[in-house]
């Protein structure tokens, strides 16, 4: 039988409230899916779009990004700077064809523990329920090299 | 690299749902792991020891802790990592209890998921590099705008410190809302007795800088390094020839065309004039909007009658430049205006209560200057239509205040009390008057202020109803308000000689622009921002901006002067050291690959990114580049994502640290 | 004809411009870039409707320019580009004497005669046939009737693909990249001195031409275009391998227009799309 499907998300998160938020989850033992790993940056404006590029080429089937909310920034205007360039991006990879089933946008506040539950297992749910995402993977497969054969040689 | 790897169970925080010796287990395969071990309490003294001795022994180049959160514990590692010779910044922590054993409850899958954490971890340190803190120079100067109680302690005590103050006030001279108050609670004792020492002692200090009728135009820099444009509003009085002898506004034909700020309306002042006898500085001001000479060209009395010559008709702002550290917000509040719904303005007003129709409805501080030795009674109880004694006088709190679809939904704290004040001040002068107070709840926390509420009811008999007002008018000179008992459950019906509301207090109106002036924040109602309201009150989240006063929120005397002397003490606290030390998260520029689109330069908040020029040895401009000015930076990485070629780094998140997390997401 | 040979040959000799970066017909009557400097040169200077190249592409080696101004024939499509070049610091508005030519198109495939069937893409949809500003004009414009935006059309095919028959497309196209990076060399925005692509300390994109790192390089090129494309239509012309790269560049300045109301290259004071924000910027994508 085939194994059930367990997408992986890649989420990327501001310091100062996504992560401060999901802190807060943590501390409240607010229970959610596993399937998300948190990568911390200090704004949402220092995340580029080509993060998102990358997490699809290492496997993600879902990516989520998420910091403060407007006027919150830690940093005064960095999530400002970042919507503007994701309303741009997400326009341009939903013309190429990778659509928001796969990308997902929030804001979550430094006390929003719950809401970053119900944000993390609602992406999770709905990536799972688009599957695996079969495109991608199939380009990352094409360059990957083959391993050596002989025993003892290390790739490090 | 050799890389160490510390796991901690945090008791059973973390061990409960993560397999920790599995996980430490699974890190000692990863590439450039050199040690890798599990321990009960990694931030004890003996797990810190576990690490220090790894450091040692096998010679570490950098750590990852499997731990709680790095917003925990962080310091604690990199500090002990520090201490055994390595530097703080290649240390690394992997969140395994507030994102992944607290909230997961599978041990398989919180265990795959902490050993992925702890990947990402380890691939990241691969890349960290050491870094030093910053560290910059401290002007140990301040800067205080506001002149009102809280910006006077304020400045006395950082210059009773030995620092010198800069204090800018808007207005002609300095005192604030309590030099227009008449006895303060509740002690009873006499406001402008306590307050004009500390003004003349704000004027005397040798380390005091006064620029009254002032306003902060400009701020650039950052904590420690302020420089501050101000502008010197023209007086058209030479300040340093005025004796303050007051000729001039005796002589001044305009009597009354203009109302008196400082008597809240209810007198009149002259064209030229200080607003109040013990102003400081002593030095009038012509307020060219009702001037005759400004107007028509003619008159020119007070520059006849002045001997000093100190009249200067062409007199303009001018702009003074300050270099200071720290700068502390004083600008306190303002009263709900009530009479009209104010423009742009989502709150609705109290028309009902005819505040600005009838004569007789006044506010708060009204009654103050009505009850002030000082006032245009001469303190003594006279109404304003017909200057007769009022016999029955009806106080109304909570107008604007906890009401948010009329007003806001804040409580102003301080109207329970003056209130209670402003009825034993009228009792006390009216023996035979009748007075009542409208109320909500009775809001009396602090030192003896429940005791002189009761006071007034029971030694003053002040009549107290639990009830809201829903009108007021006028019939006969009387002013009948209607309102209910809501304890007895009856309607009343007053018929009042005067009426006073207990009015909101709210932020003044330019807080927003000043706010973005500071690039601090604020919230919906215009008051700052603290940057945390538990432990950081007086701080806000720009370094070196702290708040004092009726700015940040509704405060009573003896709250906004300790906010004043804790604001002065943040400031001291900043000037102990001789140089400032930073985080050194900033953003750095590769000046071979910048192209100079100075991108960066748009998106950064903080004016960080200046133009640098690169010559040649013979003095050819080979290129303009971006630099990053350090002191300014503060870290957000919004340039570094926003460089089409990459070549601003945010050290400390750079692009390989980060790639290299999402590297390693391909064997999650 | 007469009158930008005229007006070149007037502004290199009343020292207006140092040199003028035109155009001339060669040997073989092809339409090539070419810079006069005297006045003699001027005679050689011309304009036709296979006068395709931005010459605008030259400008950022000049931005450190002292000597004197530079003279630049342009289009009102290469206008756009001296504009968002003069905004992204890459050349002072100063340094250059600007002749505008008014443009009735030029074609697709320069081996050909200009007609209906061989008309550039974006000249189907040019709203300004006049620069919006110079310093000074040459009228070389004659009547032509343009052929349909046919582009328009397959966009709006692409638009209303499924996602996953978008990706296919695309990845049908990207398949054809052969990573020579012509389209980068021939942008007049692409002045970086080094691009994202090059650099290995992390590498950003895959740079052998495999699925995976053709697809990094056409997004990454395209966001970074985004709200910076100017819509010359050079990318795609010098793409060797006929990947329908304006697609992506035009879909990006559409979402420009609709979203924010911007267009790029336009005016030399309205600020950039990229490096500033609006408080009311649409977030309904946002949770």
């Amino acid at each position: 039988m085939e194994e059930k499907f367990e997408p992986k998300i890649a989420a990327f998160v501001c310091n100062w409230c996504t992560y401060t938020g999901a802190d807060l989850a943590g501390t409240s033992r607010l229970k959610q899916e596993a399937n998300a790993r948190l990568i911390r940056v200090p704004c949402t404006g220092r995340i580029d779009p080509v993060f998102i590029i990358k997490a699809f080429e290492n496997g993600a089937d879902g990516v989520l990004i998420s910091g403060c909310h407007p006027g919150d920034c830690h940093y005064n205007a960095g999530n400002f700077h970042a919507r503007r360039r994701w309303i741009l991006f997400k326009n341009l990879l939903d013309f190429i064809g990778i659509d928001s089933s796969r990308l997902y946008f929030s804001w979550v506040s430094a006390s929003e523990g719950k809401k970053w539950v119900d944000i993390v297992d609602g992406v999770i749910d709905a990536v799972r329920a688009k599957g695996p995402f079969k495109q991608y993977k199939k380009m990352n497969k094409e360059i990957e090299i083959p391993v050596a054969a002989e025993e003892g040689v290390s790739v490090k | 690299m050799k890389i160490g790897v510390f796991v901690c169970h945090c008791g059973e925080n973390i061990g409960r749902t993560v397999n920790c010796p599995e996980v430490s287990k699974a890190c000692a395969s990863f590439p450039g792991v050199v040690h890798s071990e599990d321990y009960k309490y990694m931030c004890s003294d003996p797990g810190q020891n576990l690490i220090k001795q790894a450091i040692r022994e096998k010679h570490l180049d950098a750590v990852v802790v499997g731990s709680c959160s790095p917003h925990m514990h962080e310091k604690t590692f990199r500090k002990a990592c520090a201490s055994a010779g390595i530097n703080s910044y290649m240390v690394e922590i992997a969140n395994l209890r507030e994102h992944c054993s607290w909230i997961h409850e599978d041990i398989n899958q919180a265990t795959k998921k902490a050993i992925d954490l702890m990947r990402f971890a380890v691939e990241r340190v691969k890349f960290n590099q050491p870094l030093e803190t910053i560290k910059v120079p401290v002007t140990k100067r301040s800067l205080v705008i506001g002149g009102g109680i809280s910006g006077i302690q304020a400045a006395l005590d950082i210059a009773n410190a030995g620092f010198e103050v800069v204090l800018v006030e808007k207005e002609p001279s300095i005192g604030g809302h309590m030099s227009q108050l008449s006895e303060t609670f509740p002690t009873l004792d006499c406001s402008q007795c306590i307050l004009t020492p500390r003004m003349v002692e704000v004027y005397q200090h040798p380390k005091i800088k006064l620029l009254s009728y002032s306003e902060v135009e400009h701020v650039e820099g950052f904590i420690g390094n302020f420089k501050v444009t101000i502008r010197r509003k023209a007086k058209s009085v030479k300040e340093e020839l005025c004796t303050g002898c007051g000729l001039c506004a005796e002589k001044c034909p305009i009597k009354k065309k203009a109302l008196s700020e400082f008597d809240e309306g209810l007198s009149n002042r002259p064209a030229i004039y200080v607003p109040f006898p013990q102003a400081v500085p002593n030095v009038p001001v012509i307020d060219r909007s009702v001037c005759t000479y400004f107007k028509t060209g003619k008159c020119e009395m007070c520059k006849k009658v002045c001997g000093r010559e100190a009249i200067d008709f062409t007199q303009q702002d001018t702009f003074v430049t300050e270099d200071v550290g720290s700068i502390i917000v004083a600008t306190g509040y303002k009263l709900y205006s009530i009479d009209k719904k104010p423009e742009d303005s989502i709150y609705k007003g109290y028309g009902e209560y005819g505040y600005g129709k009838f004569k007789n409805v006044i506010n708060g501080l009204q009654f103050e200057r009505i009850a002030s030795a000082s006032g245009p009674t001469s303190g003594e109880m006279l109404r304003p239509s017909d200057k007769t004694v009022p016999k029955k006088i009806v106080f109304i709190q909570c107008v604007g205040s906890r009401d948010e679809s009329k007003g806001f939904s804040y409580c102003s704290k301080i109207c329970c009390m003056y209130t209670a004040k402003h009825a034993m001040l009228y009792k006390h002068k009216v023996h035979d008057g009748e007075a009542y107070v409208f109320y909500m709840d009775i809001r009396s926390g602090g030192k003896n202020y429940e005791e002189f509420v009761r006071r007034a009811i029971e030694e003053d008999h002040v009549n107290y109803i639990r009830g809201r007002v829903s009108r007021i008018y006028e019939e006969d000179g009387k002013l009948i308000v209607k309102g209910e008992d809501t304890i007895a459950g009856l309607p009343v019906v007053i018929e009042a000689d005067l009426v006073v509301l207990a009015t909101a207090m709210i932020a003044q109106q330019e807080a927003p622009k000043l706010a973005q002036t500071l690039n601090i924040s604020y919230d919906k109602y215009g008051y700052f921002q603290e940057a945390h309201p538990k432990l950081r009150p007086v701080e806000t989240n720009t370094g070196g901006v702290f708040l004092a006063g009726a700015c940040h929120s509704p405060r009573d005397i003896p709250e906004s002067v300790a906010m004043g002397s804790a604001a002065a003490a943040k400031s001291l606290v900043l000037f102990g050291a001789d140089m400032l030390e930073r985080e050194p998260i900033i953003a750095k520029v590769d000046a071979t690959t910048c192209a100079g689109c100075f991108y960066c330069q748009k998106v950064c908040a903080y004016n960080a990114i200046e133009k640098k020029e690169i010559r040649d040895r013979l003095g050819n401009l080979q290129k303009v580049v971006a630099f990053v000015n350090s002191g300014l930076c503060q870290g957000c990485g919004t340039c570094n994502a926003t460089c089409p070629s990459k070549s601003i780094e945010l050290i400390g998140f750079k692009d390989d640290q980060i790639f290299a997390q999402i590297n390693a997401f391909a064997e999650v | 004809m007469n009158e930008l040979k005229q007006i070149c040959k007037d502004a290199l000799s009343e020292k207006k411009a140092r040199f003028i970066i035109g155009y001339k017909e060669d040997k073989n009557k092809r339409i090539k870039p070419f810079i006069a400097k005297t006045p003699e040169d001027a005679e050689q200077l011309t304009f036709n409707h296979h006068a395709v190249n931005n010459l605008a592409v030259y400008l950022p080696r000049f931005k450190n320019n002292v000597e004197g101004k530079i003279g630049i024939v342009v289009k009102s499509c290469d206008l756009k580009a001296v504009t968002a070049l003069i905004q992204e610091n890459q050349i002072k508005r100063d340094d250059l004497f600007i002749i505008g030519v008014n443009c009735s198109g030029v074609v697709l495939d320069i081996a050909k005669e200009f007609n209906k069937d061989n008309t550039q893409i974006k000249c189907k949809y040019c709203q300004a046939k006049t620069p919006p500003y110079y310093d000074a004009l040459a009228d070389e414009s004659k009547d032509f009737e343009m052929p349909d935006d046919d582009q328009a059309e397959l966009m709006a095919k692409i638009d209303k693909m499924t996602s996953d028959e978008r990706l296919e497309f695309w990845n049908a196209e990207f398949e054809k990249c052969i990573k020579c990076y012509a389209c980068r060399q021939v942008c007049p925005m692409c002045y970086c001195e080094k691009c994202i692509v090059e650099k290995s300390e992390p590498q950003w994109i895959d740079t052998s031409s495999t699925a995976r790192g053709n697809f990094s390089w056409n997004i990454i090129r395209a966001f970074h275009m985004a709200g910076r494309c100017i819509g010359c239509h050079e990318c795609e012309r010098a793409c060797p391998m006929g990947i329908p790269l304006t697609l992506l560049t035009r879909k990006m300045g559409m979402v420009a227009s609709s979203e924010f109301g911007y267009r790029h290259g336009m005016s030399l004071t309205e600020p950039t799309l990229i490096g500033t924000y609006s408080t009311s910027d649409k977030e309904d994508f946002i949770k």
